[in-house]
């Protein structure tokens, strides 16, 4: 494998970003509006923010199916918080519970032994039937809008759609979560110590690294990114169900694995994720400005997933070949 | 300790006094639902709950959570724990047969909520209730087709896709007798992958995207979904597009009485859940229902007619 190989399957993802954006942008000039551009921005919000939360689950080695859970308690118990706690208090509950339940899913984790992905797989996957049952008893199956409120909440109507000068209000927040999360991965031994745990539970153990408390910090990280995925989403579409997180956890794991995180554990980073999030936003847009249907949306979605593990399985092969 | 074991005792006989006094006047039914985390299936298992006494029934409620096959294995719980009757809101019309033709043998009544079999299989029920989603989509044509005489470009958002629902309205909408041969015309039309307010607003902003102020109308399938498109125009500044929504919920009677959304094509699940029980009775009685399959009417909120009716509970 030459270097040029290498380079150009590193940066394929951007390529295919470009490529697409470039093709749209010929056949739908629009593509490239204002207009378009604000749009791509808001849609960003709600998946980015659980993608970031699920590209350390996955750098550690393991895999968080309990997001949609998640989002659905978080969204349905923090709408109905902004009367009795005001929307600073809500906001902040809302926050507290997503990293609660995170903090539950790693406990169970821990005290099982699990140590693979398809044990986190199957322990998250029932925690996540958990969460929406309990956001099903909660709502009572309802869904709560804005209007059912005393006073319409300014500041989360402003999370949803405000902006700060070009840039929504959510991007913004991601931008902030970003430059967190980037420092906490690359820079403070705690991000790395995920990192080492993902490649080699073993080796780092025997070197002295505390997996324990990585694996407490993954799920809590995840958890309090899926709290905050919710919040944004809710406050873009006004109205919070016990479903409205439906579809996420597959989402931002396709993300995740499309920018470039291996699902092996150990490498990847919360740029790669930023990179894949903007990939399936990007495609969901030009198909549909290309007029695709939704059916073959779906295929072209499935079909980047496949391809996305598949060019992970061939680096790592020919990694070893080298 | 012994007089608190005294009280626990004539505690517990009594309310097992109440229990059994309960069930011995009321005959055990149930209602399988087909995912309660369906906000219309939710609203209809609590009617079914609550107006189950007045027709003599003590009625239990199921959850197959989306799963078919966990829905055929209700079916046979429900008939080896002697209920009388079942009433069953399928995932899957098809898979759900066998099922239904061993409570048939077992001679449970059958009827079927919110759906309705096809051909051969209708002989595995002893009724149906259910408004008919083509007739849904049909109505939202019309109101397009009076609100536009003179014709208007239109976009459309669909359901969960390949949901019957999804499929039936939008047949219906673009059938003989919705806007086939009329003057409105469908920029575009495009189902999301579930029934996801979410969804319907990205789709939407791409609409407006690509259309702009070519868009004149909007039918959305479900009115949760309207909230999203609304919320789309809104930030667009797009004013006055006319949105037809299906379901008649909370979102769709309040969004219409504020304006924001021109129609609403309303479900009456309580009609729905009431005719059910109905029948029920009627088959424990001895008696057919006929007809077999009973549609129920569905309600046009407008501007004019909204305040008209209460605010719905779901």
């Amino acid at each position: 494998m030459n270097k040029v190989g290498f380079i150009l399957k590193d940066y394929l993802v951007l390529l295919m970003i470009l490529g697409l954006a470039l093709v749209t942008a010929i056949i739908q000039p629009k593509f490239i509006s204002p207009a378009n551009l604000n749009n791509i921005m808001r849609q960003f919000g709600p998946l980015i923010l659980v993608a970031l939360g699920m590209t350390f689950v996955i750098v550690g080695g393991f895999i968080d199916l309990s997001v949609a859970g998640t989002i659905n308690l978080v969204a349905v118990v923090t709408i109905t918080l902004i009367d009795p706690l005001g929307q600073v208090g809500a906001l902040i509950a809302g926050l507290v519970i997503g990293s609660i339940c995170g903090a539950i899913n790693a406990g169970l984790i821990l005290t099982s032994g699990a140590t693979t992905q398809a044990e986190a797989l199957f322990i998250t996957f029932g925690m996540s039937t958990v969460y929406s049952s309990l956001a099903l008893i909660y709502s009572g199956g309802s869904t709560f809008h804005f209007w059912d409120l005393k006073e319409m909440p300014n500041m989360f109507e402003a999370i949803g759609a405000g902006s700060v000068g070009p840039l929504s209000v959510s991007f913004v927040i991601f931008l902030g979560a970003l430059a967190l999360l980037w420092i906490f991965h690359t820079k403070m031994a705690a991000g790395r110590a995920i990192s080492l745990t993902g490649g080699n539970k073993t080796a780092a153990r025997l070197s002295g690294v505390p997996i324990e408390r990585s694996i407490v910090l993954i799920y809590t990280i995840a958890g309090f990114m899926a709290a905050l995925g919710a919040i944004v989403l809710f406050s873009r579409v006004t109205t919070a169900s016990p479903v409205i997180g439906a579809g996420f956890e597959t989402n931002a794991i396709l993300a995740v694995v499309v920018g470039g995180t291996t699902l092996k554990g150990g490498k990847g980073s919360v740029l790669r994720t930023v990179m894949g999030v903007l990939l399936v936003i990007l495609l969901n847009n030009c198909l549909n400005l290309l007029g695709v249907s939704s059916y073959m949306q779906w295929a072209a979605r499935g079909a980047i997933l496949v391809f996305a593990i598949w060019l992970d399985n061939r680096k790592e092969v020919q990694g070893n070949q080298l | 300790m012994v007089r608190f074991n005294k009280v626990l005792a004539i505690g517990l006989a009594l309310s097992l006094g109440l229990a059994v006094g309960a069930s011995a006047a009321n005959v055990k039914v149930a209602f399988i639902v087909s995912n309660q985390a369906n906000e219309s299936q939710a609203f209809s298992a609590k009617e079914f709950v609550k107006y189950g006494p007045d027709y003599g029934f003590d009625v239990s409620t199921f959850d197959a959570k989306g799963d078919t096959q966990a829905e055929s294995q209700i079916v046979t719980t429900c008939i080896a724990q002697g209920f009388k009757a079942i009433f069953v809101n399928p995932n899957d019309i098809r898979a759900i047969v066998p099922a239904l033709k061993k409570a048939k043998e077992a001679k449970v009544i059958v009827g079927m909520f919110s759906s309705e079999l096809i051909g051969a299989d209708q002989q595995y029920r002893d009724f149906a209730a259910s408004s008919d989603d083509v007739l849904g989509g049909q109505l939202a044509a019309q109101q397009m087709i009076k609100a536009f005489p003179n014709g208007a470009k239109i976009v459309e958002i669909g359901g969960q896709a390949g949901h019957n629902a999804q499929l039936s309205r939008h047949d219906g909408f673009n059938g003989d007798k919705g806007i086939k041969g009329s003057k409105i015309t469908v920029l575009d039309f495009k189902a999301c992958q579930q029934w996801a307010t979410d969804q319907a607003q990205a789709i939407m902003e791409d609409n407006i995207v690509k259309y702009g102020k070519d868009i004149q109308g909007v039918f959305v399938h479900w009115d949760n979904g309207a909230t999203g498109v609304i919320q789309a125009a809104k930030a667009a500044g797009l004013k006055n597009l006319f949105i037809v929504g299906v379901d008649g919920n909370k979102a769709g009677y309040v969004q219409v009485k504020s304006g924001d959304q021109a129609v609403s094509i309303a479900q009456d699940f309580t009609a729905m859940a009431k005719k059910e029980l109905q029948l029920a009775k009627d088959a424990l009685a001895g008696k057919k229902a006929n007809p077999a399959f009973n549609v129920i009417p569905q309600i046009i909120y407008d501007k004019a007619s909204v305040s008209k009716y209460p605010l719905p509970q779901w």
